[in-house]
């Protein structure tokens, strides 16, 4: 337990040094999904906001609706991208030191997850403090269950950034799963368009992003001003996710090992 | 012109892609197309039932979302595969080691850059047809289309593309960083040349700027050729605009080089 | 002690291009058995493809072995490798494997989280091993700005984080210049002789595995086809004797002159012309004849000697002999 500890910490440490070294990731981190909401925000002006199908679609609280999908989808991003960047240990011939060592190896990527969490937390506090300027009356919530769906939120991101790292843990072909898994959470987990709308087919593969029930259960409490207990479904959902998910780490992490002893991939050679 | 320079770079650059085409990067490409044009026919058909703002038809001149969407989407598509690799070519040179011995040749750079354009033309051309086949299923239409002046509009397109991508080239040689730099460009873009919704919702500010992009002439120009099947001289301000500022770029980009050559191989040594 | 006997690994890779990729399995290391005792460096030689590394990943646990046994310290490695990792490290040499953008402190310290050293001793630890390799007062400079060889002594401080009783060793001064891999290969010897380690070494440089090893093996092909100790393995495959003679005076009717005399003593003999030096080379120990007869012909020597055969040849010769 304690080497698990000192290993999570130590990679915490590690990564943060590692990517804040050079101060151009905050352009990434604020710039980009700033200009993609703004991009969002426009394309909705397109349409003719008085019909939209949904009830709390309206020309007056449509940026704080986005606002709430692109929070969500910027933590998870966060993660997705720490997954990521950790894929380039291979090529470094540092992840093959890591494996080298007998430290726990869910406790490496525990780290590296939680590491990018400082980076998402600042993210959502932008987001909100925007949020309150721009449209303080479109929102309704109450503050225990806002705190709550947010911890959920992390967590269930924080998990999910695992789950990726683990399974780019047996490739080296990264880029193809990146982009295989990037736009269509996009897409699918209900940014832009509520999953309600979708159609079955498109229901069923937003029901595989944990997104899909994050960003409900958010803009739940956020507009709507539900209480956690009407929200309950989502908080079950959200945590028997993240226990599948952990699950599904610990088993993947035995195979990466193995596999990894049997092929020897773990580096270029 | 040295036709000399201009073959043994497209030769070079031809052989490079054949023998390690990334197929990833290629389906990544496809399935980015593919995504986009998905997400706002689920805009336009699941959230707004086909109800658009009446502004939308008055500033664009169609109802058609889906195919102004498109068009747009594949217009920056374009872009960003053509700045990808004209830009990045000399600090590619600069990380693998070549720059050095391609400075010891006293060629000049028109030439390559332009055999590195012809042979990415090339393989956009391919990828950006395949995107149009994918687009087909969700009722996109061509029939309007104005052959001539289309055409026009791609040679005017790959002629601003040049232009953006030496000046982007400068910026990634003097601060030798591509991934900042290129996403940040192509994010500013995507936001305000109008790629998926008319450049006119911007506030005012935002839309200076994007007059300055020749970008936003583009698309405006292929738009109005495939769209709506306007003629060459119906938009001739569009045309000459759009050139004259494509011109400015590539000015600045190629005196700009030189100055960011001799600094990329003095950092070499440092 | 480490003892390992008859291990082999063989790859699965996928040979062509799209779907119908073949399988094929490829023999790495078709059969080794080797032992690295406490205080003593072993060498692993062999040209390019030998199957060095793969042995080296195999004994690191990096790898599992397709067959044979691996046990160190009577703890069966193949199918405890958590535990053995906790006593063992690599050092391979090049710039990679170290976090570029953090400190030289910093490396050295996640690392040593990692192995779960006791922050207690870290930092003591650090410090030593910064000052054993020539980096203290560049600790808190981030790795990026380090010259090739200050990255690769960083490599050998990182390596020995978890004080390892057993260390590998894999090209440890590829691209060093001479004064840093002579320093290098002092800490090697001081790590076996003083700190009891056992060690385990690859090279190209024949001058560093005869100076530093205590025992030699050498691969071919994923076999071993030869060990011993140094001057066992070059004595042993040169049993014919290599002389030098330098005269003030050489021509071609001297030389076969010289040939001609001696091949009265042992028919085998091969006299040749070398430069300035005539190079002979015969099965006996022909130097008494070989002063006399320079001495009947009127001869003035400048220099004789015999030349002592170098593991370089020896590696050159085994694996002629062995394609052939």
């Amino acid at each position: 337990m304690r080497s698990f500890v000192k290993t999570f910490a130590a990679e915490i440490v590690k990564q943060h040094k590692n990517y804040f070294y050079s101060k151009t990731i905050y352009i990434s981190l604020f710039l980009w999904p700033l200009f993609s909401f703004i991009t969002t925000y426009y394309s909705f002006q397109v349409f003719d906001l008085s019909k939209s199908k949904v009830p709390y679609i309206t020309a007056e609280n449509v940026v704080v609706y986005l606002l709430l999908g692109y929070m969500c989808m910027s933590l998870f991003r966060c993660l997705v991208q720490s997954a990521w960047r950790f894929s380039f240990e291979r090529f470094h011939g540092t992840l093959e030191l890591i494996f080298l060592s007998p430290s726990n190896r869910a406790a490496v990527l525990l780290g590296n997850a939680v590491a990018s969490l400082f980076e998402s937390v600042i993210i959502t506090v932008v987001f909100t403090v925007f949020m309150l300027v721009l449209k303080s009356e479109a929102l309704f919530f109450k503050l225990l269950p806002a705190v709550i769906v947010f911890l959920l939120v992390i967590g269930m991101a924080v998990v999910w950034g695992m789950f990726l790292n683990s399974l780019f843990l047996f490739s080296r072909d990264t880029n193809f799963l990146f982009t295989v898994l990037e736009e269509p959470m996009e897409i699918f987990s209900g940014v832009k368009v509520p999953i309600i709308l979708f159609p079955l087919w498109a229901k069923m593969i937003a029901a595989i992003f944990p997104l899909t029930y994050a960003i409900e259960a958010v803009r739940r409490v956020m507009l709507y001003g539900s209480s956690l207990y009407e929200i309950r479904i989502y908080l079950l959902i959200g945590i028997l996710i993240m226990i599948a998910l952990l699950i599904a780490i610990m088993i993947i992490l035995v195979i990466v090992e193995k596999h990894i002893r049997v092929t020897g991939n773990i580096t270029l050679f | 012109m040295d036709f000399k320079v201009l073959r043994g770079t497209l030769k070079k650059e031809l052989l490079t892609k054949y023998r390690a085409y990334p197929m990833d990067f290629f389906i990544g490409n496809v399935l980015t197309g593919f995504y986009t044009i998905l997400g706002a026919y689920m805009m336009y058909k699941l959230l707004f039932e086909r109800n658009m703002n009446s502004s939308f038809a008055n500033l664009t001149g169609t109802s058609d979302y889906l195919s102004y969407v498109l068009v747009g989407s594949l217009t920056y598509l374009f872009l960003v595969r053509t700045c990808l690799n004209v830009s990045r070519s000399l600090i590619t040179e600069l990380r693998e080691g070549t720059l050095e011995s391609l400075m010891l040749a006293p060629f000049r750079r028109v030439e390559y850059f332009l055999g590195n354009m012809l042979v990415q033309t090339l393989t956009t051309t391919m990828e950006v047809m395949i995107s149009v086949l994918v687009a087909i299923p969700f009722g996109i239409s061509f029939q309007y289309i104005h052959i001539g002046s289309f055409l026009l509009a791609i040679v005017v397109a790959l002629y601003s593309f040049f232009g953006i991508s030496m000046v982007l080239g400068c910026v990634m040689l003097f601060t030798r960083d591509t991934y900042i730099s290129q996403n940040t460009l192509f994010a500013f873009v995507f936001l305000v040349c109008g790629i998926t919704f008319p450049s006119e919702y911007l506030p005012a500010w935002l839309r200076t700027i994007a007059d300055f992009i020749p970008i936003t002439g583009v698309v405006t120009l292929i738009r109005n050729s495939v769209l709506l099947g306007k003629g060459i001289s119906e938009q001739s301000t569009i045309w000459i605009n759009t050139l004259l500022i494509s011109t400015v770029y590539v000015l600045i980009g190629f005196i700009l080089m030189q100055k960011c050559e001799e600094v990329a191989l003095e950092k070499i040594h440092s | 002690m480490i003892i390992a006997e008859h291990l082999a690994k063989n790859f699965q890779v996928k040979v062509g291009k799209g779907i119908f990729r073949e399988k094929k399995s490829i023999e790495a290391v078709k059969d080794i058995s080797l032992q690295i005792e406490k205080g003593k460096i072993v060498g692993l030689l062999g040209i390019n493809g030998a199957g060095k590394t793969t042995t080296i990943k195999m004994l690191t646990t990096l790898l599992a072995p397709s067959a044979g046994t691996y046990f160190m310290d009577d703890m069966d490695a193949v199918k405890y490798p958590m535990e053995i990792k906790k006593r063992i490290n690599m050092i391979a040499g090049g710039e990679r494997m170290i976090y570029w953008r953090l400190t030289a402190y910093e490396n050295l310290w996640y690392y040593g989280q990692i192995y779960n050293v006791p922050n207690s001793i870290l930092k003591q630890r650090i410090e030593e091993l910064l000052a054993l390799v020539g980096l203290e007062g560049k600790q808190n400079i981030p790795v990026e700005t380090f010259s090739k060889g200050m990255k690769q002594r960083l490599q050998i401080a990182r390596g020995l984080i978890n004080d390892p009783e057993y260390l590998f060793l894999d090209e440890p001064t590829i691209g060093l210049d001479a004064v840093v891999s002579k320093e290098l290969r002092s800490h090697i010897k001081f790590l076996a002789q003083e700190k009891n380690k056992g060690i385990l070494l690859t090279s190209h440089y024949m001058r560093e595995i005869e100076e530093l090893c205590d025992y030699i093996y050498i691969l071919n092909d994923g076999c071993l086809i030869k060990q011993g100790t140094a001057r066992e393995l070059a004595a042993d495959t040169f049993n014919r004797r290599n002389y030098i003679l330098k005269l003030y005076e050489q021509s071609d009717d001297i030389l076969a002159r010289l040939d001609h005399n001696l091949r009265q003593y042992d028919p085998t003999t091969e006299v040749s012309g070398d430069g300035d030096c005539i190079s002979i080379n015969s099965s006996e120990n022909i130097s008494l004849e070989l002063s006399r007869l320079c001495t009947q012909e009127g001869l003035f020597i400048r220099e004789m000697y015999e030349k002592e055969p170098e593991l370089e040849d020896t590696i050159i010769k085994l694996s002629k002999e062995v394609s052939a």
